[in-house]
């Protein structure tokens, strides 16, 4: 019996071994007896997070298309869970063994390029002379120092979700500005749903979504302590003291948003353009979204992802090459589609696809005012000190002239 | 003469022969040893000794690849001064002590319970061991949802039967987050300690409570003079491995509350993540868990200490 059972183990665990080394072979778009006449190829390494299988496949017919195009070069692509990247980069930057080219979460881009993990490309960039097509925002993310770091990839940003349902059954329009926002919250508020929903989590994401509302006030991440960042906490913290915004917002991310908003909990939510896809196959609700309220102004922050190359990359050249094929428009329509991203590139944002569709064409027309998040190296701890003057107020733990002045006490240093 | 030599030179040659093969056995005994020798250093020395070093230099991102400076205690120095570190130690000695007195008591009371002998009691017990088999990223995800203010199951229970009339906003209030993620804990916790209590429970030999039965003992006294000192051992170890396991706990509290609101719910795992994993400051980082390190050595010391007065 136990004989038989070894046996059946040792069976199972050699088909798995077999399965995966078939399948890691496959991935790589050789096979191994093609790989040892492979030996005078260059060997590109390759990191990003895309995925979801069709996006994968998008990627690889990328590189697919790059390696028939040129023979001599062999693209070996991994893939790292989002969550993971940052901490593989840092490992691979410790150990000395990094990529030749990765795709990085853009506010994280220049915290790694003043650390001198990527390359500066300044003159590449010059001399493909492409870099005005791309919009402000996001160049301006992959740029420190004044130097340029990388080539943006794809794009979103922040728009407010409704519920077009319930906003015509209390008979109001998509509120425009902050005052309507407030009147819109309070005449959507009943029993079981809330009017409006942001995330406030101690995460980058609840950074990610009070900043567009510090800027609609005219204020900043280097002037902090003014009234504008004031009006800001105080609208959320009003929006949750009179009840219309759930108290939970505190612990909520943007996906936990995204599923109340689709379950008819929330009416109305802020929230980014890759919801989309979510909202369209599981939402139960007849949704509908708009740019973000104005406060003095409108304006929306930017996410998305940037190409990078390494410093430590021996084919520099051959890298750039390929940052620069992935950006030619046949490649990149294809993926940013499949993907459900937004074009960073104006010319390619013009493409009837982002242009005809009602959702779509919100997030592309705010692109030209989305502002990305580049605040230098230390970042990363600013806006850990935003999360938590957020959470101060929200909770009462602080006035929000005592949490906005505190904070900005710890930002100043901070600051490039 | 030369038969004398002789003889002690075969003497000599037979002795270190002797020794020869001594010191071979003892040779393939180490040879045995080696693997897990080579384990423990690779995995267990090594990541400590480093993590050490680093948190004597001023690791950050923007030297992680270049030349790193020695800096002696500033990290220590600056985490000390830092009001954060003071309210994570506080939370996690506050965590940990309610954590291991509630599964404890509760995990014991289930054990004494569950040592009767009743009809679908081998049935109950494995369907308490499930708390302890699911993944922990499941049951964090379930606790966030029943103790959630607006929808979930705790406060709408005790919303009904009167205990309550505003609902308690569990895991995003100061005062009651850290109770929360506790609450989260101590389920897990329990079906561990019942199950370790359990089995050293029926292995007590049956005469001496029959022998205290005739002497007249109630089952109170047979329960602190003949159960706890022969399960002080296992009371010991199970009370050592409960401080370990809940002194780092993290993937439960970052999942229900992140640390959050306003690090009210950080305990020095969490805290020691965020300086190395979200503000880069791997120095900073590496003392934190350098200072749980030896906080986890002085309770395995008391450990140590209170077995071998045991055995003496």
């Amino acid at each position: 019996m136990m004989k038989k059972l070894f046996l059946l183990f040792a069976m199972s665990l050699f088909l798995f071994i077999a399965a995966c080394s078939s399948s890691s072979t496959s991935s790589n778009d050789n096979d191994s007896s093609d790989s040892n006449s492979n030996e005078g190829k260059v060997q590109i390494t390759w990191w990003d997070y895309n995925a979801p299988e069709a996006t994968q496949q998008a990627i690889n017919d990328i590189i697919a298309a790059y390696e028939k195009e040129n023979p001599n070069v062999d693209i070996i692509r991994t893939y790292v869970p989002f969550a993971d990247l940052k901490n593989k980069l840092l490992m691979g930057t410790a150990a000395g063994e990094l990529p030749d080219i990765v795709a990085i979460d853009n506010p994280d881009h220049q915290a790694f390029s003043a650390a001198g993990v990527f390359a500066d490309i300044t003159k590449e960039v010059e001399e493909w002379g492409e870099a005005d097509q791309y919009f402000e925002g996001p160049m301006s993310s992959t740029m420190y120092d004044g130097k340029n770091y990388g080539i943006p990839n794809s794009s979103n940003n922040l728009a407010l979700y409704y519920n077009a349902d319930m906003l015509k059954e209390a008979g109001i329009e998509p509120p425009q500005n902050w005052e309507e926002l407030m009147v819109a919250a309070e005449k959507l508020t009943k029993e079981g749903v809330y009017g409006v929903a942001v995330s406030a989590i101690k995460t980058e994401q609840g950074t990610f979504q009070f900043l567009p509302f510090v800027w609609q006030q005219g204020s900043d991440l280097d002037k902090f302590n003014s009234q504008g960042t004031i009006d800001a906490i105080n609208l959320w913290k009003e929006l949750v003291d009179k009840g219309y915004m759930s108290k939970e917002v505190i612990a909520q991310d943007q996906e936990a948003t995204a599923v109340q908003f689709a379950t008819g909990k929330v009416a109305m939510m802020v929230n980014g353009t890759w919801q989309i896809p979510f909202l369209e196959k599981e939402a139960k609700v007849n949704w509908s979204v708009t740019t973000l309220p104005a406060g003095k102004e409108g304006s929306t922050i930017l996410g998305g992802e940037n190409w990078a190359i390494t410093e430590s990359s021996e084919n520099k050249e051959i890298a750039w090459d390929i940052v620069k094929f992935i950006q030619k428009e046949e490649h990149l329509k294809n993926y940013l589609q499949t993907a459900g991203r937004l074009p960073s590139r104006k010319d390619v944002i013009q493409d009837p696809f982002w242009q005809n569709d009602e959702h779509l064409k919100t997030f592309a027309d705010a692109m030209e005012v989305a502002k990305a998040r580049a605040y230098g190296p230390d970042y990363p701890k600013i806006s850990e000190t935003v999360q938590e003057m957020i959470q101060q107020v929200l909770t009462g733990a602080k006035s929000s002239e005592d949490a906005v002045k505190e904070a900005d006490e710890k930002i100043k240093p901070l600051l490039p | 003469m030369s038969q004398l030599e002789s003889a002690v030179e075969r003497k000599v040659s037979v002795k270190d022969s002797r020794k020869l093969s001594k010191k071979l056995k003892n040779w393939t005994a180490y040879l045995f040893v080696i693997p897990s020798i080579i384990f423990i250093c690779v995995f267990m020395l090594f990541p400590i000794a480093y993590n050490l070093i680093i948190s004597f230099q001023n690791v950050t991102i923007m030297n992680l690849a270049g030349e790193r400076e020695f800096v002696g205690w500033l990290n220590y120095i600056n985490i000390f001064k830092d009001v954060n570190f003071t309210v994570s130690l506080k939370n996690s000695f506050l965590f940990t002590g309610l954590c291991i007195v509630f599964q404890f008591v509760i995990g014991f009371g289930f054990a004494l319970f569950f040592n009767q002998k009743f009809p679908g009691r081998d049935l109950m017990r494995s369907l308490m061991l499930l708390a302890w088999m699911f993944p922990i990223v499941i049951t964090a995800t379930l606790f966030k949802w029943m103790l959630s203010n607006d929808y979930g199951i705790v406060n709408y229970v005790l919303l009904s039967i009167g205990i309550i009339d505003q609902p308690i906003h569990w895991l995003t209030e100061s005062s009651t987050s850290l109770l929360g993620t506790i609450i989260g804990n101590v389920w897990i916790g329990i079906p561990f300690n019942m199950i370790i209590l359990l089995s050293a429970l029926q292995a007590l030999p049956e005469d001496l409570y029959e022998a205290a039965k005739i002497d007249g003992a109630n089952y109170l006294q047979r329960f602190i003079h003949i159960t706890l000192p022969l399960l002080r051992p296992t009371i010991l170890i199970l009370l050592m491995l409960g401080i370990v396991y809940t002194f780092k706990v993290f993937d439960l509290i970052f999942i229900m509350t992140a640390g959050g609101p306003v690090n009210s719910s950080t305990v020095l795992p969490l805290y020691a993540y965020q300086l190395a994993f979200q503000q880069f400051e791997f120095s900073a980082g590496a003392a934190v868990a350098s200072i749980m390190f030896v906080i986890l050595s002085i309770f395995a010391g008391i450990y140590l200490w209170m077995i071998r007065k045991e055995e003496q």
